[in-house]
C-alpha cells in the first residue's frame, strides 16, 4: 500500500495568522506557489491562504468578464484596493477549515479527496497536527502511473 | 524530528576532465563525469541523517531566486523537509574542476548570495515555530552576506529559551559571538585561515589551548579536527585524541557532516557517552574519506571502521 509519505513534498514553506498580506504575496511570488499553509506558532496547520482570497479582495469584478474599456479603470482599483489591505493580517483572509490529510493516509484516499473537489493541493499533517508539507495532483498522477505500470 | 540550519547552502557543481588545462575548451560528454548536488554543511548532516533513517529531518536556512527552487528540489530527492527562506539574490554555485591525469583539483566558491533584512527576520519567525518538534538543533556553516555575525547566537538563544540543545559546527567571527549563548557542543572549522578565536593554530598546544578558551567561555563539549584526528575535550576538563588507523584519504568532501550525523545517531541510539558518540562520528568520517561518496549509504557501512579509531587520553 502507498502513503502520502510515498509521494509528498516535504515543505515547511508556510505562513502565520499574524503575516500581513504583503507578505504572503511576496512568500507566493517566490515560492511560486498560489496556495500557502497557515500556521499557529508551535507549526500546527491551522487553515490556508489562497491566492484568490487576495484577489477577491481587491478585484471588483474578479470572477465575471471585464469589459476592456474597464481593464484600465479596473487595474486602478485593484491596486489601490490592494493598498487598503496590503498591511491586514493573514487571519482576517485566510480559509480556516483545517482539512489536511494525513502523512500515513492511503494513496487511494487521497485520489478520492481530490477527484471530489476543487483542489489543486492538499497540506499534509502528522498524526499531532504539525505541518509536514502538502501533495499536489502532480503527486497523485505520478502515484496513479506507478500503478499502472505495476498492472 | 531532528533540526539543522544552513544559512548559506550551495549548488554544488563538479566537472572531471582528462586534464584541467587553461585556454582549451573541455567537452563533457558522460553524465559520469559531472555530478551536481545540494551542498553546504547543515544540510549534509540532515541527508546522512536520513540515510541513517530517521524519519523526520529538517533543514532550515536561505535559498536564493529560481535555482534556490531547484535547489530545494534536489534536497527534497533525500526526503528532507525543508523549510527555507526564499531570497531574492541567487543561491551560491561551487564549481570543482578535478584532472584525472595530470591530478588536479581546481575549486571556485561563490560567496555572493546576498540576504535583506526582511528575509533575516522571516528566518528568526520560522525558525522558532519550526524547531518546536525538536530536541536538538544542529547550526552549522558560514553565513552569507546581509546576515549579521551574531546570528547564530541569536538563533542558539532561541533554541536554549525552548529547552533545546545546540551542536554548532562553525568558524570566525560568527563562532566567537555564538560562544556567548553557550552552546552544549561545538566543533570548529576552518576556511579560509587555521585559526580559531582569532589566534593562528600553529601546534597541537595551540589547540588545546583554543578547546580550553571555548569550554572556559561556558560550551560543555568541544572536539576539534587536529590534522586527521580529532581533540576531545570533555566536560570532566579530560582532554582525548581520537586518531584513526591505517587510512587512504581519497576524499574529504562531506566527512565532517557524515562524523556529525554519526555523532548523533549514537547519543540517539545508546545514550550519551561524549568518547563513544566521537568514536562513532570518527568512524562515519573515516568511511567517507576512503570513498567517493559525500554521504554516507546506510547506517552500517561506516561500522566497519570502528575497530580503526583509538582514543588515548592526553597529559595537559
Amino acid at each position: 500500500m502507498s502513503i502520502v509519505r510515498d509521494y509528498m513534498m516535504r515543505s515547511m514553506n508556510s505562513v502565520s495568522s499574524d503575516d500581513l498580506i504583503e507578505d504572503v504575496i511576496r512568500y507566493m511570488y517566490k515560492s511560486e506557489l498560489s496556495v500557502l499553509p497557515v500556521v499557529d506558532n508551535q507549526n500546527k496547520f491551522i487553515g490556508t491562504i489562497y491566492s484568490n482570497n487576495v484577489l477577491k479582495n481587491i478585484i471588483p469584478e474578479q470572477f465575471g468578464f471585464i469589459e476592456s474599456h474597464r481593464i484600465f479603470y479596473e487595474v486602478n482599483q485593484a491596486v489601490e484596493n490592494l493598498n487598503d489591505i496590503r498591511d491586514d493580517m493573514v487571519e482576517n483572509y485566510m480559509s480556516k477549515n483545517t482539512d489536511a490529510v494525513n502523512e500515513n493516509d492511503d494513496m487511494n484516499k487521497i485520489a478520492d479527496i481530490m477527484l471530489h473537489n476543487k483542489e489543486s493541493l492538499l497540506f499534509v499533517v502528522n498524526d499531532e497536527g504539525y505541518l509536514r508539507g502538502y501533495i499536489s495532483r502532480a503527486d497523485l498522477l505520478h502515484f496513479l502511473l506507478d500503478e499502472a505500470k505495476k498492472n | 524530528m531532528i533540526t539543522t540550519v544552513t544559512l548559506n547552502p550551495s549548488i554544488d557543481r563538479e566537472y572531471f576532465v582528462d586534464s584541467n588545462e587553461i585556454m582549451k575548451n573541455q567537452f563533457i560528454y558522460s553524465d559520469e563525469d559531472l555530478k551536481v548536488y545540494p551542498g553546504g554543511k547543515g544540510l549534509l548532516t540532515a541527508i546522512n541523517l536520513k540515510k541513517l533513517a530517521y524519519p523526520n529531518v529538517q533543514n532550515i536556512g536561505f535559498v536564493g531566486g529560481k535555482q534556490g527552487l531547484f535547489f530545494e528540489k534536489m534536497v527534497q530527492e533525500y526526503k528532507v523537509i525543508t523549510n527555507y527562506i526564499y531570497t531574492d539574490s541567487e543561491i551560491r554555485n561551487n564549481v570543482k574542476i578535478i584532472g584525472k591525469n595530470p591530478f588536479s583539483y581546481t575549486q571556485y566558491n561563490d560567496y555572493t548570495h546576498k540576504v535583506e533584512k526582511n528575509d533575516v527576520a522571516d528566518l528568526i519567525k520560522r525558525y522558532k515555530r519550526g524547531i518546536v518538534e525538536s530536541k536538538i538543533v544542529v547550526i552549522a556553516g558560514s553565513i552569507p552576506e546581509g546576515v549579521g555575525f551574531d546570528i547564530y547566537k541569536i538563533l542558539i538563544d532561541i533554541a536554549h529559551n525552548m529547552d533545546k540543545k545546540v551542536y554548532l559546527q562553525a568558524s570566525g567571527e560568527a563562532l566567537k559571538l555564538a560562544l556567548s549563548a553557550e552552546p552544549e557542543f561545538v566543533t570548529p572549522y576552518f576556511k579560509h585561515h587555521k585559526s580559531i578565536l582569532d589566534k593562528e593554530m600553529k601546534s597541537k598546544k595551540y589547540y588545546i589551548k583554543a578547546g580550553r578558551e571555548i569550554q572556559d567561555r561556558g560550551v560543555e563539549y568541544v572536539m576539534i579536527p587536529f590534522h586527521c584526528d580529532r581533540l576531545l575535550f570533555d566536560a570532566d576538563g579530560r582532554v582525548y585524541k581520537l586518531t584513526p588507523d591505517d587510512y587512504c584519504i581519497i576524499n574529504w568532501l562531506g566527512a565532517s557532516d557524515a562524523y556529525n550525523a554519526a555523532f548523533l545517531d549514537y547519543v540517539y541510539q545508546n545514550g550519551f557517552d561524549f568518547l563513544e558518540a566521537n568514536r562513532h562520528g570518527g568512524a562515519a568520517a573515516l568511511w567517507i574519506a576512503e570513498n567517493r561518496e559525500v554521504v554516507l549509504n546506510n547506517g552500517d557501512d561506516f561500522k566497519h571502521c570502528l575497530r580503526r579509531l583509538h582514543i588515548e587520553e592526553l597529559e595537559v
